[in-house]
């Protein structure tokens, strides 16, 4: 099957600024993709481009086998620039939009009432826009865009300004439509949602793509020989140990360490010295750095 | 529109007018005018004295009759043909209580000297309003009189001649400028007076309706602007789309407060609609048609070019300082308008014809004088449907990127960088 979304080598310009440089990547079908980035890192004019809401200066998009503005209808998008029509009543709203999509007034309705339940906003299909909180509005954004059951879904920071309540709503309605064979290109700043969301991701800074790969890969490449073990066992004294920090629980007291091995030596042949040695082990893991560690690290230069 | 109208567009247009008929400003501005009207009617007519039985004159269409006080002995009663118009009184004072109790619309009195050359005189109530004062100064008692006075002297032939003569208009035949019979009938001078002020009448409506709807439009936009909704609605449609379902949407909005008004006039004039409406028949078709031309090339150059603006501002404000560019230039031959009456040729207004931007304007108010230069219609429906897809091409290249530029405006180089671009 081919993937859902190739870029290859874009670029755009404003003026005198230079937006997006050389940006490559590809989405495979299902699956939650992560476009990351800085704010002004060039995610937004990247995905608007892939939208064909601006045409880029060269390079190629190829979306769901198309080139960009055709096939709208089997796009669901998320704008991070997003309103509603504040007089309209919010069952309103959703059929024009799935008009808009291609459904039929019917059809629209009908998705639109099932789409209302699954946001929970079932009680407020006859109330204006206008009375509705910003975490409703944001819901119901939500819902306009995946009305027209789209296969690729573009969602331009979903979570900004949701309550917690709200965002797990959102988080499961995006597993499900993952595990519905949807495509989900999500952009977000909330890192600890991308990481339990994403398998892939996509790092854009000053308009260039930094990072892309497998998440997990990823987070691999930036722990190598890492590890956090409990109890403390003094492995800073032991060989192989380039580096050990104590972990500590909330009063302050250690409850572990974090090693970092020499070059060469393996977390298996470490773990096989420990147990040799007799070490009081409780735990033993591969230590993996945090998504927003590793984005601040390769935004800052510190990678 | 050059434009595939796509579903999406028919939409769209259907979304704007339903929208916006329903906005509580549209339905104010529909009906202020016609409330308006209404109550200048009934303030009218409340300071004449009596509301009631003129408001029953103005919709009822009942006439009243003018009595008649003879002391000329001319008149001892009334001719069959007349007997609906006019009733006889033996004195004054009848006749001045039927009138006060408002059972007539007027009376004369023919004073005893009317054929030695006295003058009849003729009352009317002061609250009696528009329909008392037609009554008696109408061409219709004015032969009533002339029968009266004649009758016993003059040949019943020839007095049926000059009664016929009061009766008819004269028909002119119209001179070309080698000064030969024209083949267009030149019927009445009324029809082609009533004619030239229906087809300006509706040059002026259509004029009006251009810009409400262009207004519509510039709001719009500059709404959907400030709400952050054109991303949202662009990931779905095309620019053109969105271009297209709006200035049709929009259009029909206009239309419709232009129709409200107009119909809204015919029902508070009464009488005056059904003259309006025997004065239309008398239009010239050809003119009629042409003004419609001019008015949708109009619609669709100004109201791109108002969707355009609204789409450059960064607030409804700086959008509207934007648009007044082009409504001035619309307003041009409005406020030449009265040197186009006295001559529908001279330079300017024929240069203005040729200038598509003045065009639409200047060539619904030439057209109603009839006699324009083959050649300046020509030049200017050549003008406009070379300038129209122009217009509509780059006004949705530029929509469409200036439409997601927030809080920034599109400096005159950016609008040139995204017209030429693919």
């Amino acid at each position: 099957m081919s993937a859902a979304l190739i870029v290859k080598q874009l670029q755009k310009s404003f003026a005198n600024v230079t937006a997006v440089q050389d940006v490559s990547f590809d989405v495979q079908r299902g699956g939650i993709f992560g476009l990351l980035g800085p704010n002004g890192a060039g995610k937004t004019t990247t995905i608007r481009m892939i939208m064909d809401i601006l045409k880029p200066d060269s390079g190629s998009i190829q979306i769901l086998d198309h080139a960009p503005g055709l096939g709208r209808e089997q796009i669901g998008y998320l704008p991070e620039e997003r309103g509603l029509y504040r007089g309209l009543r919010v069952l309103e709203t959703l059929v024009y939009f799935g008009e808009l999509k291609g459904l039929s007034a019917a059809r629209a309705r009908e998705r639109a009432l099932l789409l209302l339940k699954r946001v929970e906003l079932d009680d407020r299909a006859r109330a204006k826009v206008q009375e509705l909180s910003r975490g409703m509005q944001q819901k119901l954004q939500i819902a306009a865009t995946i009305i027209n059951q789209p296969e690729l879904v573009i969602l331009d920071e979903p979570f900004q300004g949701l309550d917690p309540v709200n965002v797990d709503l959102i988080r499961r309605l995006i597993r499900e439509l993952r595990d519905e064979g949807k495509t989900i290109i999500l952009s977000a700043h909330e890192m600890h949602l991308v990481e339990t969301l994403c398998e892939r991701i996509a790092l854009i800074n000053r308009g260039r793509i930094v990072l892309n790969g497998d998440l997990a890969e990823i987070k691999r490449q930036f722990s190598p020989n890492a590890l956090e073990v409990a109890p403390v066992i003094g492995a800073a004294g032991r060989p192989g140990v380039a580096h050990a920090e104590p972990v500590l629980n909330g009063d302050g007291r250690p409850r572990g360490e974090r090693i970092t091995l020499d070059p060469g030596v393996t977390p298996q042949a470490f773990l096989k010295q420990l147990i040799d040695s007799g070490a009081p082990l409780e735990r033993f893991e591969v230590a993996s750095v945090p998504l927003d560690e590793i984005f601040v690290r390769v935004v800052t230069g510190k990678a | 529109m050059m434009f595939g109208l796509t579903r999406k567009t028919w939409t769209i247009a259907r979304h704007e007018y339903l929208v916006n008929v329903r906005r509580g400003g549209f339905i104010f501005a529909t009906l202020i005018i016609p409330a308006l009207g209404l109550i200048g009617v009934i303030v009218a007519a409340f300071f004449g004295g009596e509301t009631i039985s003129f408001l029953d004159e103005q919709f009822s269409g009942a006439t009243q009759k003018v009595g008649v006080v003879d002391r000329s002995g001319l008149f001892a009663d009334v001719p069959a043909d007349f007997s609906d118009d006019f009733v006889l009184y033996p004195d004054e004072s009848a006749a001045r209580i039927d009138l006060l109790d408002s059972r007539l619309a007027g009376f004369v009195v023919v004073p005893a000297d009317f054929a030695a050359g006295g003058t009849p005189q003729a009352y009317v109530r002061s609250e009696g309003g528009l329909s008392s004062t037609i009554a008696v100064e109408s061409g219709r008692l004015t032969r009533f009189l002339i029968r009266g006075l004649l009758a016993a002297q003059v040949d019943p032939t020839r007095l049926d001649q000059v009664e016929r003569l009061l009766q008819d208009d004269l028909n002119p035949v119209a001179l070309d400028a080698e000064g030969q019979p024209t083949t267009a009938d030149s019927s009445a001078i009324f029809s082609a007076g009533a004619g030239f002020i229906i087809s300006f009448a509706v040059a002026l409506l259509l004029f009006i309706s251009i810009f409400t709807s262009a207004g519509y439009l510039l709001r719009s936009v500059g709404e959907e602007k400030e709400n952050r909704v054109m991303e949202v609605v662009l990931s779905s449609v095309t620019a053109v789309d969105l271009l297209a379902g709006k200035v049709i949407g929009l259009g029909a909005l206009g239309l419709t407060q232009v129709g409200v008004w107009l119909l809204s006039g015919v029902l508070i004039t009464g009488g005056l609609g059904a003259m309006a409406a025997a004065a239309t028949a008398a239009l010239n078709p050809g003119i009629l048609i042409l003004a419609l031309v001019y008015f949708v090339l109009g619609y669709l150059m100004f109201g791109t070019l108002m969707a355009t603006a609204g789409s450059l501002g960064t607030s409804m404000r700086e959008s509207q300082q934007i648009a007044g560019i082009f409504s001035f230039m619309a307003a041009i031959p409005w406020m030449i308008n009265g040197l186009v009456f006295a001559n529908p040729n001279f330079i300017v207004a024929r240069v203005l014809s040729w200038f598509p931007l003045t065009a639409p304007m200047m060539m619904m108010i030439r057209l109603p004088h009839g006699d324009i230069p083959v050649e300046d219609i020509v030049i200017s429906l050549v003008g406009l449907l070379i300038t129209v897809p122009v217009v509509v091409w780059g006004g949705a290249k530029i929509f469409r990127t200036s439409l997601l530029m927030y809080g920034k405006r599109m400096s005159v180089k950016e609008i040139w960088g995204t017209l030429r671009a693919a």
